[in-house]
């Protein structure tokens, strides 16, 4: 199996956004120095071991380091990883965050996309939502990449809060069309356990917005960015061609990476593992040469096929079965047949030249249809 | 041994009384378990009467007294305190010449006080009244005593102060129980002549049978013979409990004990029945017991149609232990194959469903609890229908009757009103009320009983805060105007949905159900209509929106354990639900015609 996907976690915000609920806290400079330390000392363990087609830096927010702590872990990555090989290096970015500095440090370190996490070009919602930058801050960040030579750039945007007219989601959505990124994630705003938002939900301060609009909004996402050039390529991505990402899809085909930093997952030869979550715990343990594993599991066969179709289903493309047979030694059919005839008769999903799908329908209630093949 | 020196006894209270811990305390002083044995409450054998801290089946338990030189040989007879089970009380009286009646110093006279005090009396069995916890600081024994001379005509001076925590009072229990308890009579050379009054089912050694001997003795070797089933079997083992089974050479009049005779199965025994020599038989049988009547049913399904055989042998196990419990086997268009169940009343029911669901590992669907009702036809043809479903067409019904019973609530005064209020809007008929102090009363009603199986005591606990308790006896059939109440689930009539309601009630009702069935069947990826009707009028619809949009927006690395985890536990969620039509139906759903009021 190919080990080819590198992620790197920063679990380092200015603030934490209302909706989320990632393994992120706010920090100052200081423990974010120990922390690259401790990424570094990670990944010089892997030299060697893993040769990797892409890197993906997220978060968190990668972009609050300074420019000193940024080229730090730049310089971490280029030297435990071999660069020849890298196809697709990724940096998130907030707005609010990046300048024109860190822009070049990015780029004088061959990362040669970047994740521009913009959420909304209307000043209310990005308040909303407990962002840090105003809609001018993602122009102009948007604007000093393509300066600065960046080639590939998504942008990703958030539909369906409780204030948001559909209204709003289309001029968005011609926004982001009008700036032309090379790539648009558009997520549905989700309520996350834990997080503030959710806490307003339950105390009834705020009321989720009418499932049938945001399905509008979903649908006008796809009608839209499709009408212009982007192809909807898996549940909530969209990319202009050749430029789909890379890295991802290693979730979604679900096949092997290694996640570095706190918290970060790592998927090797059918057994998934986890770091140790708590930052400073995770500081402790590497500095101390610890296991800093604290989950694990070993997927038996039919599980490790049941979630390599529930992944693929995102993918617009679904799973080729040919594929399938390839990974497990027997068809998708003959684990999921009953399931596949009968999600078939309703229209939910197809199969067709030998590729399980889901269909348009089947996309809209895709976790209904996914658990049938739990 | 001479019948002198036994006394066979019993404790008769009301649940929580503490009865148990009454037990506990006689079986400790008399050195029956030592104390690295002594669990509290010694003879709830079963876990499930410890967690729920009542007394199902009655126990038995020999323990040795010694009073002024003399050594006598006391018979514990325990008996369940709760309402549904007043038919093991009536047996285990049967066994004994003396009760004691524990009344709690604070709560007073209760349902069950005075339902099990009157059986008592009426097998003329001497009664030593008890107060119990007066170590309580709320306990009011004065009061008490008022009560109980009031309710039972039990005089204050005859009755002891106990509490069984402390242990203060349990030597003038003992005292008590030898001089105001008479010895058994009864001739230890006659004719064997014993009466079954308990039986268990053991794994290994089959039936065990609980006997009072009344006349003669039975020794291993004995051939016996029982004269209502009209069977013999070869005694194998004869004993007493202390509480364990202790084996002994034999046993005499007088005496209480158990009784092994290679008998396979709990149905080969009939409890109340008379057990005799089979040579030398007794010319009178004993007098017995009336057979446990049930009073509730519900259907019990298998969630998966292929478990229906695991089902009928959990079931079998089951009645194996549970005489009382009964099962047949039923069909439901909407469910399938499954089993129509008699239970004696609701907490027996809630008890035999638990107890399936802990030792076998099937998911089942139980029906809501309906009571028997009576159909007098067209034809003159009289049938007992015990489900819904049995209920024969409209043009076919002459009349239509359902099982009465007669309530007695015993509470404080100020909650009478809400009491009264409860029971007329159940159909209830007032009788009388009868004041026991200035703060207590008893109230009658006559009631339906298919209007108090449900939520009722549940109900009458909290208009109560608690300090209302109640008891029922089962007064004879009544002529009703009681209609079917049928739902239709995506236009397919569910069976198992149907009720049988009051004409007046079931407009009302029928909009309830259905609203109600709204919010316990989840949203499918199409409309679900519920209605429901009666004959072929509907008389209330609802319909659950289909899920528009369902989808998770964000899945990467971190996300996909959770995601699965997330995704199988819907699964095992839908498991448990029965698939019809294409609509799941959970299990709650099919108990929500129990209660919608709410």
């Amino acid at each position: 199996m190919l080990h080819n996907s590198l992620y790197i976690h920063i679990p380092f915000c200015v603030r934490k956004c209302r909706y989320c609920d990632f393994n992120s806290i706010v920090s100052e400079s200081k423990k974010i120095g120990r922390y690259l330390h401790a990424i570094e000392k990670e990944l010089s363990v892997l030299n060697g071991r893993y040769v990797f087609n892409t890197v993906y830096i997220g978060g968190g927010t990668p972009s609050i380091l300074t420019e000193v702590q940024l080229e730090k872990l730049l310089h971490s990555v280029i030297r435990y990883i071999p660069s020849s090989e890298i196809q697709e290096y990724t940096v998130e970015a907030n707005p609010g965050t990046l300048t024109v500095n860190k822009i070049g440090l990015l780029k004088e370190y061959m990362v040669n996309r970047i994740s521009l996490g913009v959420q909304s070009f209307q000043d209310s919602q990005l308040k909303y939502l407990g962002r840090i930058h105003s809609s001018n801050d993602a122009g102009n960040a948007f604007v000093s990449l393509r300066k600065a030579g960046f080639k590939n750039i998504n942008v990703d945007l958030i539909f369906g809060s409780p204030e948001q007219s559909l209204d709003d989601w289309e001029k968005d959505l011609k926004t982001v069309v009008e700036l032309g990124p090379d790539h648009i994630s558009t997520y549905a705003l989700t309520y996350e356990e834990g997080t503030s938002l959710t806490r307003d939900l339950e105390d009834a301060s705020i009321h989720k917005l009418d499932e049938y609009v945001e399905l509008e909004m979903y649908k006008t996402s796809i009608r839209y960015l499709t009408s212009n050039g982007y192809n909807h390529y898996e549940i909530s991505n969209f990319a202009k061609y050749g430029y789909e990402c890379a890295h991802n899809h290693a979730y979604w085909k679900n096949i092997g990476y290694v996640g570095i930093g706190a918290g970060a997952y790592s998927f090797i030869d059918g057994v998934r593992t986890s770091n140790e979550k708590d930052v400073f715990k995770y500081i402790d343990g590497i500095n101390e040469n610890k296991n800093v594993i604290s989950f694990r599991e070993k997927l038996e066969l039919n599980q490790f096929a049941s979630e390599t179709v529930v992944m693929a289903l995102r993918l617009r493309q679904g799973i080729s079965n040919t594929d399938f047979y390839e990974r497990f030694g027997y068809t998708i059919e003959d684990q999921f047949g009953e399931q596949m005839n009968r999600l078939a008769k309703y229209g939910l999903v197809s199969y067709e030249n030998e590729r399980l799908k889901l269909t348009e329908k089947g996309l809209f209630v895709a976790d209904t249809v996914m658990t049938e093949f739990i | 041994m001479s019948t002198g020196s036994i006394r066979n006894f019993c404790i008769i209270a009301h649940i929580d009384h503490g009865k148990s811990t009454l037990a506990d305390r006689l079986l400790e002083k008399t050195h029956t378990i030592t104390s690295r044995e002594f669990r509290n409450q010694m003879l709830d054998d079963m876990d499930l009467e410890r967690e729920r801290g009542i007394t199902i089946k009655a126990s038995a338990v020999a323990l040795k007294l010694v009073r002024e030189g003399k050594e006598y040989n006391l018979n514990l007879i325990d008996t369940p305190g709760h309402v549904d089970f007043s038919y093991e009380v009536s047996r285990s009286l049967g066994a004994c010449e003396g009760a004691l009646l524990l009344v709690d110093a604070s709560q007073g006279v209760e349902a069950q006080t005075v339902a099990n005090a009157y059986l008592a009396m009426e097998l003329n069995l001497a009664i030593i009244p008890v107060i119990s916890k007066i170590d309580l600081p709320n306990s009011r024994p004065d009061d008490v005593l008022n009560e109980m001379e009031k309710t039972l005509g039990i005089a204050p001076e005859e009755a002891l102060m106990v509490s069984a925590k402390t242990g203060k009072g349990i030597d003038e229990i003992f005292d008590a129980v030898i001089k105001r308890i008479p010895p058994p009579k009864g001739n230890p050379n006659a004719p064997l002549r014993s009466l079954i009054f308990d039986s268990i089912y053991d794994e290994y050694r089959g039936v065990v049978v609980y006997l009072r001997v009344f006349d003669g003795s039975v020794k291993v070797g004995d051939e016996i013979y029982m004269m209502k089933t009209n069977s013999s079997f070869k005694v194998e083992e004869v004993g007493i409990f202390k509480p364990k089974m202790v084996v002994k050479a034999s046993l005499s009049a007088g005496e209480v004990g158990y009784c092994i005779a290679n008998i396979k199965s709990l149905h080969d025994v009939k409890v109340g029945d008379t057990v005799t020599h089979n040579r030398d038989r007794t010319a009178e049988a004993l007098p017995g017991y009336r057979p446990p009547m049930a009073m509730v049913y519900c259907g019990i399904y298998p969630t998966n149609n292929a478990d229906f055989h695991l089902l009928r042998e959990a079931l079998e196990r089951l009645s194996l232990n549970d005489s009382s419990f009964t099962f047949e086997p039923e069909t439901s268009q909407a469910l399938g194959f499954g089993f129509r169940c008699g239970f004696l009343g609701l907490l027996h029911m809630e008890i035999v469903q638990e107890r399936l669901e802990r030792e076998s590992n099937i998911n089942i669907v139980q029906t809501a609890p309906n009571v028997t009702y009576e159909i007098l036809k067209i034809n003159k043809e009289i049938i007992k229908v015990d489900n819904p479903e049995k209920v024969p067409p409209v043009g076919e019904i002459e009349e239509f009757r359902e099982p009465m019973v007669r309530a007695s609530f015993i509470l404080p005064t100020e909650y009478l009103g809400a009491i009264m209020q409860l029971a007329e809007g159940r159909r209830g008929r007032y009788k009388s009320t009868e004041y026991l102090s200035e703060k207590r009363a008893i109230l009658i009603y006559e009631l339906p009983l298919a209007e108090i199986i449900f939520d009722f005591f549940d109900k009458m606990k909290s208009a109560t805060r608690g300090y209302g308790t109640l008891d029922y006896d089962f007064i004879g059939y009544e002529t009703a105007d009681l209609v079917k109440l049928d739902i239709f689930v995506a236009s397919k009539r569910v069976d198992a949905l149907s009720t049988i309601v009051h004409r007046k009630d079931a407009d009302i009702k029928g909009r309830k159900l259905v609203k109600k069935l709204k919010n316990e069947i989840s949203r499918h990826l199409f409309e679900v209509v519920l209605q429901a009707a009666i004959g072929s009028r509907i008389i209330a619809r609802e319909s659950i929106r289909p899920i528009a949009k369902n989808v998770t927006a964000k899945c990467y690395g971190g996300d996909i354990t959770r995601k699965r985890k997330l995704l199988e536990k819907q699964k095992e969620g839908k498991k448990r639900m029965k698939s019809i039509g294409n609509v799941e139906i959970p299990q709650k759903a099919f108990l929500s015609v129990l209660s919608v009021d709410e």
